[in-house]
């Protein structure tokens, strides 16, 4: 029991140190930079490539976040947008499911790289199989909300 | 911790004039986003990272990899393979490279599991910040496991034909 506190404490100071120091730059950076024309083209041309698998430009920038730098801290920017925009919950599903299947790119794939992984199949590989999973659920999800509401209407979550 | 919910959340007003007032409104802004941010994921992630541990210490793990073996053949893995992709899916990518390094895996192999294990890990903790979206932490820990699998049979395969 020792043993297992004494791992949660300093497990958990770890965990609270590495997500502060990651969090607290990438929220200020996106606030004070949110705004400029740079930014905004960078945002704009990711939108153009999430737009493929339905996501709005109002979620490319978590998706971006999510994408460059985990799960963990795109699911931050979705709560704050959440919370700031009144994202709907089709796009934060969208955002869920493609996240899931690839987050973190550069820090998760180098990783197995050096380990020998191929990098065609852990990046170009894993990204194309999050684009078609997602597509895929969607319109699954999209089937299914159709039938419960028993109705032929476009629309959805 | 950032006093009322409505600094970082509710609609922003118009910024200020100036472009130094606008820049330190921005920070002042960012600042609070970050620790808002912050203790969201904190909130979620530290009662999850007490649960893999737990999980870890019962035993849990040596348990799922003993019911995982006899799906490696499937991947083209040796049943060994079951304890990084278990120690990924419970604890994260670190812990399973660490107990990668004990197996002698080749290439394809480790290109293999790799693919399965960068699609599903972590998925306790990162399940609770999903959750935290308003999303089912459990369907999508779920989703990944059985997307990541078919991910590196599928890759298996295709390795195979190239």
């Amino acid at each position: 029991m020792q043993e297992f506190l004494h791992a949660f404490l300093s497990g958990s100071l770890d965990l609270l140190v590495r997500v502060f120091l990651i969090v607290v730059p990438i929220m200020v950076v996106l606030e004070v930079f949110e705004g400029t024309r740079a930014f905004r083209a960078v945002v704009r041309a990711w939108a153009r490539v999430v737009r493929h698998v339905g996501l709005d430009e109002r979620s490319a920038a978590p998706t971006l976040v999510g994408f460059l730098f985990g799960l963990a801290y795109g699911g931050g920017v979705i709560v704050r947008d959440v919370r700031r925009h009144d994202l709907p919950r089709r796009q934060v599903f969208i955002m869920s499911v493609f996240l899931s299947m690839v987050h973190a790119v550069v820090e998760d794939s180098l990783i197995f790289i050096a380990l020998g992984a191929s990098v065609f199949w852990v990046v170009v590989y894993r990204i194309a199989w999050a684009a078609a999973v997602t597509l895929g659920l969607t319109a699954l999800a999209e089937a299914w909300l159709r039938r419960r509401r028993g109705d032929g209407a476009p629309g959805g979550r | 911790m950032t006093g009322p919910d409505d600094i970082p959340g509710a609609p922003l007003p118009h910024p200020p004039d100036g472009f130094w007032p606008a820049v330190r409104r921005d920070l002042k802004l960012g600042v609070l986003a970050g620790l808002q941010t912050f203790w969201d994921l904190a909130k979620v992630m530290i009662p999850a990272y007490g649960v893999t541990l737990a999980l870890q210490q019962l035993g849990v793990i040596d348990w799922l990899s003993g019911l995982a073996r006899p799906l490696m053949s499937a991947l083209g893995l040796p049943g060994d393979a079951a304890v990084p992709l278990v120690v990924g899916y419970v604890l994260n990518i670190y812990a399973a490279v660490g107990s990668m390094q004990a197996l002698h895996l080749d290439a394809r192999q480790i290109t293999v599991l790799a693919v399965a294990i960068l699609i599903g890990h972590s998925l306790v903790v990162e399940g609770a910040v999903l959750h935290r979206a308003g999303m089912n932490g459990f369907v999508f820990g779920a989703l990944r496991i059985v997307a990541g699998l078919a991910a590196a049979v599928v890759a298996n395969l295709l390795i195979g034909l190239l």
